[in-house]
C-alpha cells in the first residue's frame, strides 16, 4: 500500500491530503483528551508510533506466491490508542518511511494513509465495536479487527490507483485488477495479522488495562464480577 | 550470588541474562526468523524472487499511467540494509525506554513496613 511518488497526479495527491486533514484534526483532539484523562497515554502513544512504523516496513516473504508484504498493525493502533489518534500516528509514520526508508512518497503520504490509518484503522475499529456488540469474544473481535484493517488497507490502496488511472478501462475492473496484485500475498498475512491483534490485545487486558478505552475496562471488571459470581 | 540488586532509584532490578521476559521474546523472534528462512529457502529453490508486492503494483500503475514511480529517496545496495538497522535500532530504545514506564517493575515504596507476624 506504500503508493510511490509519480503515479498519482498532483490533483488526486491533494485530494486525497486534504481527507487525511480531515481526520488528524480530530485525531489531535482524541490525543489531547486522552492524556488529559491518563498521563501514561503519552509513553503508549510514542511506543504504539514505533510499533506501527516498525509493523508495517517488516516484510515477510509469502511462499505462496513468491514475493514479500507487510503487515499494518493499524487496526490494533485503533483498538488500543483510538482510531483518530491512530490516523495522527501513521501520518508521522509514513512520513518517517518515505524520508529515511525509500517506502511510499512524499506526494503520497495522504493517500497512503487514507489506506493505511484512516481505512485499515476504522474498519477494524468499527468491526471490533460491532463484534463486541453482538457479544462475540474478545479475542475474536480483535482477531478480526485485525483481518479486516489489513485487507481494507489494500482494497483502499487499490481503488486509490483505479481511481487515478483507470482511463477508459471499468473502475471496477481496474480496481480488482490492482487488488488481485496485492491479494494472494496479503491474505496469509492477514490472517497473521488476526492472531496478532488478537495476542496482543488480550496481553494489554491483562497487564494494563487501565490504558485501553474505559469502556473496555469496564466490559472486563463486568466478566470478571460474573465470573467471581459464579464461584 | 543474587540475581537482586537495589538501585538507587529503589526499584528492583533484575539482572539475569535469560530471565522469562527476554526468554519468550527471543522463542517468537526465533519463530519469525525460521518462517523466514523456510519461506525464502523455499522461494530459493523454486527461483521465486521475493519482490515487494507494493513494488510490484507500483509497477503496474506506472503502466497503466504511463509515468515512472520513484520513491523519496532510492538507497543503493547495503546502504538500505544500513537505514533499516538505523531505524529499527533506534524503535528498539524508544520502545524499551517507554516500555519500562508502562510495563516495567512498580518502584517499591521506602516507606513501605514488612507485614507483622
Amino acid at each position: 500500500m506504500h503508493i510511490e511518488d509519480g503515479i498519482l497526479s498532483p490533483l488526486a495527491c491533494a485530494a486525497w491530503y486534504g481527507v487525511t486533514a480531515a481526520f488528524v484534526v480530530p485525531g489531535i483532539s482524541e490525543i489531547k483528551q486522552r492524556i488529559r484523562e491518563n498521563l501514561m497515554y503519552k509513553p503508549f502513544l510514542a511506543m504504539v508510533g514505533v510499533a506501527v512504523f516498525v509493523i508495517s516496513a517488516m516484510h515477510f516473504p509469502v511462499p505462496v506466491t513468491g514475493s514479500c508484504s507487510h503487515p499494518c498493525g493499524t487496526a490494533l493502533a485503533a483498538i488500543i490508542i483510538g482510531p483518530f489518534a491512530t490516523v495522527v500516528i501513521s501520518t508521522i509514520v509514513l512520513f518517517f518511511q518515505a524520508v529515511f526508508l525509500g517506502h511510499g512518497g512524499i506526494t503520497t503520504i495522504g493517500a497512503n494513509t487514507v489506506s493505511m490509518g484512516i481505512a485499515g484503522g476504522m474498519s477494524g475499529y468499527l468491526l471490533w465495536r460491532m463484534l463486541l456488540a453482538v457479544k462475540c469474544p474478545l479475542w475474536l473481535a480483535a482477531g478480526f479487527a485485525g483481518l479486516a484493517g489489513d485487507l481494507v488497507t489494500y482494497l483502499v490502496a487499490a481503488l486509490e490507483l483505479a481511481i487515478s488511472l483507470h482511463g477508459n478501462v471499468p473502475l471496477m475492473k481496474q480496481w480488482m485488477i490492482f487488488f488481485m496484485g496485492y491479494a494472494p500475498t496479503q491474505l496469509p498475512l492477514a490472517i497473521a495479522e488476526f492472531a496478532f491483534t488478537s495476542t496482543v490485545l488480550v496481553a494489554m487486558l491483562h497487564r494494563r488495562p487501565d490504558l485501553l478505552p474505559k469502556f473496555l475496562q469496564e466490559k472486563e471488571t463486568r466478566i470478571l464480577q460474573k465470573r467471581e459470581s459464579e464461584l | 550470588m543474587s540475581n537482586q540488586v537495589n538501585a538507587s532509584s529503589s526499584v528492583v532490578e533484575d539482572t539475569r541474562f535469560f530471565d522469562g521476559f527476554t526468554r519468550t521474546i527471543l522463542a517468537v523472534m526465533l519463530f519469525l526468523l525460521l518462517v523466514i528462512f523456510a519461506s525464502g529457502r523455499y522461494m530459493s529453490s523454486h527461483a521465486m524472487k521475493g519482490a515487494g508486492t507494493d513494488d510490484k503494483v507500483n509497477d503496474l500503475a506506472s503502466a497503466a499511467a504511463r509515468t515512472g514511480h520513484h520513491p523519496f529517496i532510492e538507497l543503493p545496495g547495503d546502504a538500505e540494509l544500513g537505514a533499516f538497522s538505523v531505524a529499527n535500532f533506534f524503535c528498539g530504545v524508544i520502545v524499551g525506554h517507554h516500555w519500562l514506564k508502562l510495563f516495567g517493575a512498580r518502584p517499591q515504596s521506602p516507606t513501605k513496613k514488612p507485614a507483622d507476624n
